[in-house]
């Protein structure tokens, strides 16, 4: 028996291959029927990069994640919009919404009386709860300064009388730096 | 894809390469984003300043001796026109009228006064007293209105007298700021 034979005797089983056109003796011709030599068609998608961005607008949105929700804005109050303007503090929020006040929420007297007599005045009951919040302020902060800013969330239809009116009484309680709540215009 | 490779784990050990499933963790990231944009609060809120300019309580020693400000005063009482008055205590120094002409902005009734805002530039550039970065104090701009004039309109004046802007030194930056305090006219 041949070696060659033997060989072909202890591997029974041949790797499987093309086989067609493997006999023709152009070089091009073997090259495509090997396969060889072609771009690969398996891509590996680049996954890391991807879960880096994806990180990246998750501590953006984190960061600007806001539990307490929205700003506070009374759903029947109906803002101006304007340029010129600054980004929002945090300070006692006065609105005024047809006839009613309120101080972050809580009723601080009405806007009928000075309609009424259609002169400038004092809001009593909203310089007392105004005057209240500063007073609380100094007691939770002895010795820091009290920054006296408040902002007005005024609907758009309110009189100017009774903006002036609640300005006034707001700066008698001792908060001369009056804030006026406004959408943001673009320029 | 993403995995450990210690290159050991032979000779029927328990294996130490191990790949990281990142595809859950791909799935639990889009969740985060798409749940924090979902409840993401885009808020266009701001506001726009005033000063509040009354006596405060009487104090022990002397007030001091001011000097005189040109003020401009800026009355929006006539219908058709605006009235830009420049005064140094109660002298009147000059008087500019301006066309009252509302521009419409946006879908819900804004306007804005682009040629009252133009004028005040002019005026502020051509008598501005405090311009330099490192003056804290700022030119003031006294609003004259109507009881009945509505929010909205005394936004837009605000606005327009906002426009002109200087350069303010703060915490070692230059900020462009607006050259004037707006109060209200008591009266």
């Amino acid at each position: 028996m041949s070696e060659k034979a033997l060989s072909r005797f202890h591997q029974p089983i041949a790797v499987p291959g093309r086989r067609l056109m493997h006999h023709v003796p152009l070089a091009f011709v073997r090259k495509k029927a090997i396969g060889g030599g072609g771009r690969a068609t398996n891509h590996e998608v680049p996954l890391i990069p991807f879960i880096d961005f994806l990180l990246c607008i998750v501590c953006f949105l984190l960061a600007s994640f806001s539990a307490s929700g929205e700003l506070p804005v009374d759903k029947n109050v109906k803002l101006p919009n304007a340029e010129n303007v600054m980004d929002m503090t945090e300070a006692p929020m006065v609105a005024i919404t047809g006839t009613q006040i309120l101080v972050d929420g809580t009723p601080a007297g009405n806007t009928r009386a000075i309609e009424e007599a259609n002169r400038l005045q004092r809001v009593d009951e909203l310089f007392n709860v105004l005057k209240n919040k500063r007073e609380l302020y100094k007691q939770i902060n002895p010795g820091k300064e009290f920054p006296g800013v408040v902002v007005l969330q005024v609907d758009r239809k309110v009189q100017a009388l009774v903006v002036k009116s609640v300005f006034q009484t707001a700066a008698f309680a001792g908060y001369p730096n009056v804030s006026f709540m406004v959408g943001r215009m673009g320029k | 894809m993403a995995g450990i490779d210690t290159g050991g784990g032979h000779g029927g050990k328990r294996a130490t390469n191990h790949e990281i499933p990142l595809i859950p963790f791909i799935d639990f990231l889009l969740c985060l984003v798409a749940f924090l944009l979902v409840t993401a609060v885009w808020s266009q809120m701001a506001r726009i300043n005033a000063d509040a300019r009354v006596p405060g309580p009487p104090k022990d020693e002397p007030p001091e001796e001011q000097k005189k400000e040109k003020q401009l005063n800026v009355e929006m009482k006539g219908e058709t026109k605006f009235q830009l008055v420049w005064k140094e205590g109660n002298t009147v120094v000059n008087t500019i009228d301006v066309d009252r002409k509302p521009v419409p902005t946006g879908s819900n009734g804004d306007i804005r006064f682009p040629d009252l805002a133009k004028k005040i530039e002019e005026e502020w550039t051509a008598n501005g007293a405090h311009r330099a970065g490192s003056d804290k104090k700022f030119d003031l701009a006294i609003l004259h209105t109507d009881n009945t004039t509505p929010f909205s309109d005394v936004i837009a004046v605000i606005d327009a007298i906002y426009t002109p802007k200087r350069d303010f030194d703060f915490a070692g930056k230059s900020e462009k700021v607006p050259s004037f305090n707006v109060t209200f006219a008591v009266n």
